[in-house]
């Protein structure tokens, strides 16, 4: 009961510190979705400004492939530089006054007749972030070569299927929420474990630190509450706190998506059809036992800190931390097993990746929520032990 | 009535804290901060511990407040051992400290009530005691208002107030006066002397010489953990050498 008298004085508390709420509520609400916008935005004109940028390309050896040239100089949205020097095309490329440089050599037309393999050489700078120009010259001279092979097979009086002795079909039987949940869902369980954590992080400081160094402390110690009230009632208020900010960073997400024209109808479909209340809610129940964890370890942190600065300073790595099993989640190729399953922080990453997926395997969920809880659980009882011990309480 | 026997308490110092400490404490890994102490404290009385700083005193008002545990020996609030019932101890004191140690965000209204709550007071109750105290206090003008825009002497007020609201019959003050001016300072020993008519318990640390005189019934003097005196003012006053209470003081914490 006290610990309840103690969580709603916590509670008005922390509700009236403009940091507190700002960090808790609006950022997660409103950071989210306009960091995502901005970002699509930037992403997506970058982009359309690539694939509509004029190709400026030198082509050496014209006189050798004239057909080839031809090919090239037919493309859209291209200008063949055709008074660069050979010696200076390299710097020019260097320079990105050129974009790439195709080069053939003297024997080209002989080795094509003679169903030959005529050497190409392509210049282009590797670092031209969208890869505009060397795809764009693969697709030319993929026709060109596809037209060259075809013409020898005439030639020989062959079928053009000798030279492809497998008809591969690739059947995907995954669906598509479940591929965009393997290769996005990651990020969603990233997104709200930093979120926890810090929406932990600020009534932590305050709630910790923050009271011994007002001296309040000794204020609620000396009252008839025990230890254990006092823990529990800041602990119920901190995971609160983290519990609300990861939700509102999940809903700020949600709702992200739905303002960004850039997202194709087929993607925002398959992403409307993954949110759903089923899907928040499981996910949901992995946030509480992980924001308990989040609560409870900063808790403890914070009432062992002398001050609200060396608080801040002990949990500031601690962001590291955290990111690093979670970013570890977003990764292709790690999968919930028994063992990742058991490890804190990157079982919620990997686990809310299957359940957007909406591929869970029971075992491994069961052994997920076992392993939240039961680190939430050891963390509370660290945390009330360090209330009990006078080292840290009285460590000034 | 408290009944301090035999107290002793001990603190491990690690490496750190021994560093920190300078020289003298390099070599000591358990520091002995109250070192086997006896006293007691009547109804209606009001008791000084006095002594320097790093003395032993606020170790020896927590071990009572119950925060800290004695390493050994007992002690009795109310008769109550505060080791054993230690809720029941709290449920009977008051502790006040020279910081306001007050939340900022709440209004005083609020912090009195919290306190109020969690000695489990009724509400009609409260709200009776709590109008008593406002009016006492003068404090009705500010009592909405939060108090980080109070002025510091409403804050004492407020401190005041959230300290006596369950209306405790042992009042524990740890250097109450210390860094407060002139008229806060008063307030405070008003509300000593005033606990004193009301027949409660009075403990308090100072060293302020000039309020042991003004307000004490018994003194101790602590120093390094050890009592070097422990009787009546009056027999203080009449042992003395030296022509002031300081000088005195000094000249028996010099002996020591």
């Amino acid at each position: 009961m006290r610990a309840l008298i103690i969580a709603k004085k916590e509670v008005i508390d922390i509700t009236r510190d403009k940091r507190t709420l700002i960090m808790m509520v609006a950022i997660p609400l409103l950071m989210v979705p306009v960091l995502m916008g901005t970002m699509m935005k930037i992403v997506s004109s970058q982009a359309e400004k690539a694939s509509e940028r004029q190709l400026k390309m030198r082509f050496v050896g014209q006189e050798y492939a004239p057909e080839l040239y031809q090919a090239f100089a037919n493309m859209d949205k291209v200008i063949m530089l055709d008074q660069i020097p050979v010696d200076s095309i390299q710097n020019y490329i260097q320079e990105e006054y050129l974009d790439a440089a195709i080069m053939v050599k003297g024997d080209y037309q002989n080795l094509i007749d003679q169903n030959g393999q005529a050497g190409i050489q392509i210049l282009f700078k590797g670092t031209d972030s969208f890869g505009t120009a060397k795809d764009r010259i693969q697709s030319v001279l993929k026709i060109s070569e596809d037209q060259i092979v075809n013409k020898r097979m005439d030639r020989l009086k062959l079928n053009p299927d000798v030279v492809k002795a497998y008809d591969v079909q690739y059947m995907d039987v995954a669906s598509r929420q479940e591929k965009f949940g393997k290769l996005a869902g990651g990020w969603l369980p990233y997104i709200f474990i930093i979120f926890g954590f810090m929406g932990a992080m600020y009534p932590a400081l305050d709630l910790g630190s923050g009271e011994k160094e007002r001296g309040t402390l000794e204020t609620i110690l000396s009252s008839p509450a025990s230890r254990l009230d006092v823990v529990m009632g800041k602990f119920l208020v901190i995971m609160s706190a983290a519990f609300l900010t990861a939700f509102l960073a999940l809903g700020g997400l949600v709702i992200g998506i739905q303002q960004i024209s850039e997202i194709p109808p087929q993607v925002l479909s398959v992403v409307n059809d993954m949110f759903t209340f089923k899907t928040i809610a499981m996910i949901m129940t992995l946030v509480l036992p992980v924001s308990a964890f989040f609560s409870a370890m900063l808790l403890g942190l914070s009432i062992y800190a002398r001050s609200f600065k060396e608080a801040q300073s002990i949990m500031a790595p601690l962001n590291i931390v955290i990111i690093f099993p979670a970013v570890m989640g977003t990764l292709p190729g790690i999968d919930l097993n028994t063992v990742t399953a058991m490890i804190p922080i990157l079982n919620v990453s990997l686990a809310s990746k299957d359940i957007i997926a909406g591929a869970m395997n029971p075992l491994y969920m069961a052994e997920v929520y076992i392993s939240l809880f039961g680190f939430a659980a050891l963390s509370i009882l660290w945390c009330v032990k360090a209330f009990n011990k006078e080292s840290t309480l009285f460590r000034n | 009535m408290i009944q301090v026997k035999n107290l002793i308490k001990d603190f491990t110092l690690n490496k750190k804290q021994r560093k920190e400490m300078g020289d003298e404490f390099k070599d000591t890994k358990i520091l002995r901060a109250v070192d086997d102490i006896s006293f007691e404290c009547k109804p209606g009385r009001i008791f000084g511990l006095l002594g320097p700083n790093g003395a032993g005193k606020t170790t020896t008002l927590r071990m009572i407040a119950t925060m800290l545990k004695p390493s050994s020996g007992t002690i009795t609030v109310s008769d109550y051992d505060t080791v054993n019932s230690g809720q029941h101890v709290r449920g009977e004191i008051g502790f006040m400290t020279g910081q306001t140690a007050l939340y900022d965000r709440l209004t005083p209204t609020e912090m009195v009530k919290y306190i109020a709550d969690l000695h489990g007071m009724e509400r009609s109750s409260f709200e009776q005691r709590k109008n008593h105290i406002f009016d006492i206090l003068d404090m009705h003008e500010f009592a909405d208002r939060r108090i980080a825009r109070l002025s510091t002497g409403m804050k004492q007020k407020t401190s005041i107030a959230r300290t006596i609201i369950h209306n405790p019959q042992v009042m524990v003050f740890d250097e109450p006066t210390s860094g407060l001016d002139v008229m806060t300072s008063r307030a405070i020993v008003d509300l000593i002397k005033s606990c004193k008519e009301e027949g409660k318990t009075v403990i308090f640390s100072t060293h302020r010489m000039g309020e042991v005189n003004q307000v004490c019934d018994d003194i101790a003097i602590i120093f390094k953990g050890k009592l070097y005196f422990n009787d009546t003012l009056d027999q203080f006053k009449s042992q003395m050498t030296q022509p002031t209470f300081e000088e005195e003081f000094i000249h028996r914490v010099g002996e020591a």
